[in-house]
Order: structure tokens, then C-alpha cells, then sequence
């Protein structure tokens, strides 16, 4: 019998032969996937199926979790979407379920020394316009101060804002409440010193500093040259201080700590051109109107849900579009699958929309707290 | 051909597993004929098989070709010398190969050559009939649009020593160079089994169409 048997060698035989199989997801998702005219290449078409059916598992994992440690499917999520999105971006996601997450435990006894909660938050803030909002949070809220890694951050947030005189005081209080670990902050506070020190002593900046925006002083100073002075505590203006007047520089050890002298603090921030200043005035306008409009800003935070909620029901009904009618055995399975999502996704991250993503993405960098109530940051 | 057993299994003998392959093999044919619209949607007419609402041809000369093809397709089968069926999609105006879906068929030689029978509910072929069917239907995700006029035909890989019946020809293989290839489910009567494969162009940005 073997004899007549023909040998056929070509792509198709080989791939016959061979165990390889093709993965099912493209069959399973197929209500995902848009039919392009030159067709797809089926293993790619079947990885990216399956990244998003993870993706869709571990939000469910959040929602169905029933142990004693509600933060760690979150953790979960937060984590395969970094790994997913290496660059990050607008359409991650990632800053939608950073603060969904941070918002969901806030109040929460547990996690107030939570590592794994804390570092959320200090991710958090660092996608965002101005951390110092998220920092001041923190405090406020107890949450993290016994992590010498919240001082850090904060500090170095403060260096690099210029406020090098908050940042010290931050190492100081971190150190006084003995943060752990010890070493670590003790470390971090060193280095601080030397970096200042070494800024104090020579004009010349070791971090570059772009701050080419004219200093715009809310009648604290009169002459340039002074404003360039006082308002100093930022490395940049020292160096302009350099370059316009040398004599200047002999205050400048004390000038580093200037921002102390001119009276309250938030009044010369306001007065500092900083990086990005134009985009974070405008967010800080934004959170001081919410602190003018105490009273009548709770009906409005009711508004941000809506979004997240619109966007489940609009993926539910195009699912329905695409369920074939002889099918309706299996695509109810599949269907309940998503209907079950959907509901108690007013809790998650929607997937579906990529704008509705890019959009609170945006918000939430302006103003990290917005879903807050504001006497949560306030003091 | 199927008589109840205690164990809630089906006796499969050849000649009936032959005549489920073929029927397969046709069915298979015109759902394909009918998803990637060799032949307009409106010469096509709903029937139920397999659980599920299947196309057939309205069309004389397709009916008949594929009525032929079935019947010789089943005496192969019977014979133990069918080694593959593929059905080739090709560009009416050119010729080229752009679509193949290749049947892969292999026979338990014991029951050609001893005549015993095998066991096996017909519900489970009929389902992993009907996850194929399914598979087909939905390949759609993937396949490149056909969007010029296309013409099929059949190719049968059988053992060397058939002789090529009368309205058969010799032919050569009909491949696609460098296909992008999917594995779809199979399906297994313990007579024959038969696995499914789709081949189709890489198609390139930069080529004309």
C-alpha cells in the first residue's frame, strides 16, 4: 500500500504534518475584528485577540476578586498594562486605572501602608502635570508615611520644582518619622545636600533647567535683575543671574533659600515661571475655582461617572449587532459574558473607547483629584 | 446506517463513513462557494444540516459538477485511496491562485482492507462537522477580500494506482507561493478522519489590485 501512497511536499503538506496549530481566537473574538480587504496575518491577528481577551480577564478578575487582599488584582491590571504599553500614552488606559484604583482605597485602613499602594499613587503622580496636588493628598491623608520612598519623591518633586527649602523640610520629616528604609532615605537626603550645596557654590547648573520664560512677579519685585534674585531657589534663574549680574551671586547661598524670606509660599508660587508653567497655571486655576465653588460642586461630581457608564452600554449594544442568529446558542454565552462585564465595569476601566480614554486621560493629568471631594486635599 | 447501541454510540461502516465525507466534502464546497462569493448570494438557497442553516447551489452546472465530484469522491473514499481534496478559488481573468481549502483525509486501513465496522456517536461527528462549518463561515476575519470575478475547481490527491476517471484530468498541484496558512478543526467518523487547512496570498501593499 505504501508504494501508491504519493509523496506531496509542499507549505500545505508541512503545515499538515506539523503539530502546529493555529490558535482559535480569531473565531472566538471574531465580533472584534474588522475584515480588511487584504486580509490579516492570522497568528498576529490571533496574539492581539488574545492580549485583549487578558486584558478583559483581569478586569473581570477585579470585579469577581473575593479574597482578603481586594488591591492585588488591581495590582495585576495596573501591571499588564504597563507591560502592555510600553511607551504609555493617552490610549493606555494607564492613568484611568491608576486612579481608579487609588480612588477605590483611599479611605481604606488597610492600605494606608501599603507599599504596593502608595507606589500606585507615586506612579500616579508622576504622569501627572503638577504631583504636588497628589503629594500634598498623601499627607493629608496619612497614606504612606511611614515609606521612605513618599519623602523621596516628594523631596525630588520639590528640588526639581525649585523649592528646595519644602524638599529639605520633607527629608527632615521623613527622616523625624523614621520612614523605612532608613538607609534609603537617609541616602537620598545626602545626595539632596550635596546637589544643593554644589548649587549654591557654583552658578552653574548640573541639571539643565529650561526656564527661558520671563519671570513674572506679582509685584514682589521691581528691577529684573532682583526678580531674577528672589526668585530664585530655581537653578535656571541662577544661572541667569550669572550671566546678567555677578554680584548677585554672592547672596546666592542665601538666595537659594529665598523662597522662604519673600513671606508665603504659595503666593511665590504662583509668581514663578516654571516648566510648563502655562499648563499647570491653568490646572491650578482650574482646582482654585473648585475652592471657591465649594458648595456647590457635589451635584457635579455625580457628571464624571457618566462617561464610563455611557461607554459600557455603547459596547453591549455593538455587540448585539454582531450576533448571527443560527449562533445564538453559543453567542449567548458569549454575549452574557459581556453583559456581565459591562454593569459592574461602572467600577473599571472601559475598554472600547479609545477616545472616551484619551479624554479622561487628559483631565485626570490637569487635575489628578477631580473624582476627589475636595475637603479630601484640603486643609 | 446507524443503529443505536447501548453505550449511546452509532456503528460507522465504511460505506457510510464514505458517504459522510462526501456529503461533507459537498456542503463544505458550497459553503465556501457561497462565503467568498464565487457565485452571487442570490443563487444560493437556505437548507438545514448539521444544526445549522446551511447554502446550496441553485446553479445547474455547479449542482451537477459537485454532485459528480461527491459520488466519485465516496467511491475513492470506499477504495481507501483518497488522500486529499482541495478546493482552489482562482482569478477568473488571470488564473492565479488566491484561495486554497485543502481536505486532508486519512483511512483506517484495516477497515478497507478487513471490512470491519467502527463506533461513534453521530451527534459528535455531526458537531465537529458543525464547528467547521462555523470556522468557515467566519473566515472572513482573516481571508483578503476576493474582489474580482473567481472561477473554482477541485484537485484530488489519490493513491498512484487509480486510474484518472473520464472527466477528470491530470493536473498540477495549483499552488500559492509563500501562503499564509490556518488550520481550521477537524473532523473524525474512526473510518476516516479529515483535517482542513485554508491557504491564501500574502497580499502586499505594493501590488496592483
Amino acid at each position: 500500500m505504501a508504494e501508491t501512497k504519493v509523496e506531496i511536499s509542499d507549505p500545505e503538506t508541512e503545515f499538515f504534518a506539523s503539530k502546529k496549530e493555529t490558535g482559535h481566537e480569531w473565531e472566538l473574538f471574531k465580533e472584534n475584528v474588522r475584515p480588511l480587504k487584504r486580509g490579516r496575518n492570522v497568528r498576529l491577528l490571533n496574539h492581539a485577540l488574545k492580549s485583549h481577551s487578558d486584558h478583559q480577564k483581569l478586569i473581570e478578575d477585579i470585579d469577581e476578586y473575593d479574597g482578603d487582599d481586594p488591591l492585588s488584582p488591581w495590582i495585576k491590571c495596573v501591571q499588564w498594562v504597563q507591560e502592555a504599553f510600553p511607551p504609555g500614552g493617552e490610549c493606555s488606559g494607564l492613568l484611568v486605572i491608576y486612579e481608579q484604583c487609588v480612588r477605590k482605597f483611599w479611605h481604606s485602613e488597610r492600605y494606608k501602608d501599603d507599599l504596593r499602594y502608595l507606589k500606585i499613587w507615586l506612579e500616579y503622580a508622576e504622569h501627572c502635570a503638577d504631583a504636588e496636588v497628589i503629594y500634598k493628598f498623601l499627607e493629608v491623608n496619612d497614606i504612606g508615611k511611614t515609606h521612605a520612598l513618599y519623602y523621596i519623591d516628594y523631596a525630588l518633586h520639590m528640588e526639581f520644582k525649585g523649592k528646595v527649602k519644602s524638599a529639605n523640610e520633607i527629608f527632615n520629616l521623613g527622616i523625624s518619622r523614621n520612614a523605612k528604609p532608613v538607609e534609603k532615605l537617609n541616602d537620598g537626603y545626602k545626595k539632596f545636600m550635596v546637589r544643593t550645596m554644589r548649587r549654591s557654590k557654583t552658578v552653574d547648573d548640573q541639571e539643565p533647567k529650561e526656564n527661558d520664560l520671563p519671570s513674572r512677579s506679582f509685584g514682589t519685585i521691581l528691577s529684573r535683575g532682583d526678580n531674577n534674585n528672589n526668585n530664585t531657589g530655581r537653578q535656571a534663574l541662577g544661572q541667569q543671574a550669572k550671566k546678567t549680574k555677578l554680584n548677585h551671586s554672592s547672596k546666592a547661598p542665601l538666595a537659594v533659600y529665598k523662597d522662604n524670606t519673600t513671606g508665603d509660599q504659595t503666593e511665590m508660587d504662583k509668581s514663578k515661571p516654571e516648566f510648563g508653567s502655562w499648563l499647570m497655571l491653568g490646572g491650578r486655576a482650574e482646582r482654585n475655582k473648585e475652592n471657591n465653588a465649594l458648595p456647590g460642586k457635589w451635584a457635579a461630581f455625580k457628571v464624571p461617572q457618566k462617561p464610563i457608564v455611557r461607554t459600557a452600554a455603547a459596547s453591549t449594544s455593538s455587540f448585539e449587532v454582531f450576533i448571527d442568529e443560527e449562533e445564538c446558542t453559543d453567542e449567548g454565552v458569549e454575549k452574557k459574558k459581556s453583559e456581565t462585564i459591562s454593569p459592574s465595569s461602572s467600577n473599571v476601566l472601559p475598554l472600547n473607547d479609545g477616545r472616551e480614554i484619551k479624554k479622561e486621560t487628559e483631565l485626570l493629568r490637569q487635575n489628578p483629584l477631580r473624582h476627589f471631594p475636595p475637603n479630601s486635599y484640603l486643609r | 446506517m446507524a443503529s443505536k447501541t447501548a453505550a449511546a454510540k452509532d456503528i460507522i461502516t465504511l460505506h457510510g463513513s464514505a458517504a459522510i465525507v462526501s456529503e461533507f466534502f459537498c456542503y463544505a464546497a458550497n459553503s465556501i462557494l457561497y462565503n467568498r462569493a464565487v457565485y452571487p448570494e442570490e443563487s444560493f438557497v437556505k437548507v438545514k444540516k448539521y444544526g445549522l442553516p446551511m447554502l446550496l447551489t441553485q446553479d445547474e452546472s455547479v449542482k451537477s459538477f459537485l454532485s459528480n465530484l461527491s459520488s466519485q469522491i465516496s467511491e475513492w473514499l470506499e477504495a481507501g485511496k483518497l488522500q486529499r481534496v482541495v478546493l482552489v478559488i482562482m482569478s477568473k481573468a488571470t488564473g492565479e491562485v488566491l484561495e486554497r481549502w485543502n481536505f486532508r483525509i486519512e483511512t483506517d486501513s484495516q477497515v478497507v482492507d478487513k471490512g470491519v465496522s467502527r463506533e461513534k456517536s453521530d451527534k459528535e461527528i455531526m458537531r465537529e462537522i458543525q464547528a467547521i462549518m462555523r470556522q468557515v463561515a467566519s473566515s472572513i476575519t482573516y481571508l483578503p477580500c476576493l474582489d474580482e470575478p473567481c472561477v473554482f475547481d477541485v484537485l484530488a490527491y489519490t493513491d498512484t494506482d487509480v486510474a484518472v476517471p473520464f472527466t477528470w484530468v491530470e493536473s498540477d498541484p495549483k499552488l500559492i507561493a509563500n501562503p499564509q496558512m490556518v488550520k481550521l478543526h477537524g473532523f473524525d467518523t474512526k473510518i476516516h478522519k479529515v483535517d482542513t487547512l485554508v491557504s491564501y496570498k500574502n497580499d502586499e501593499w505594493d501590488e496592483e489590485e
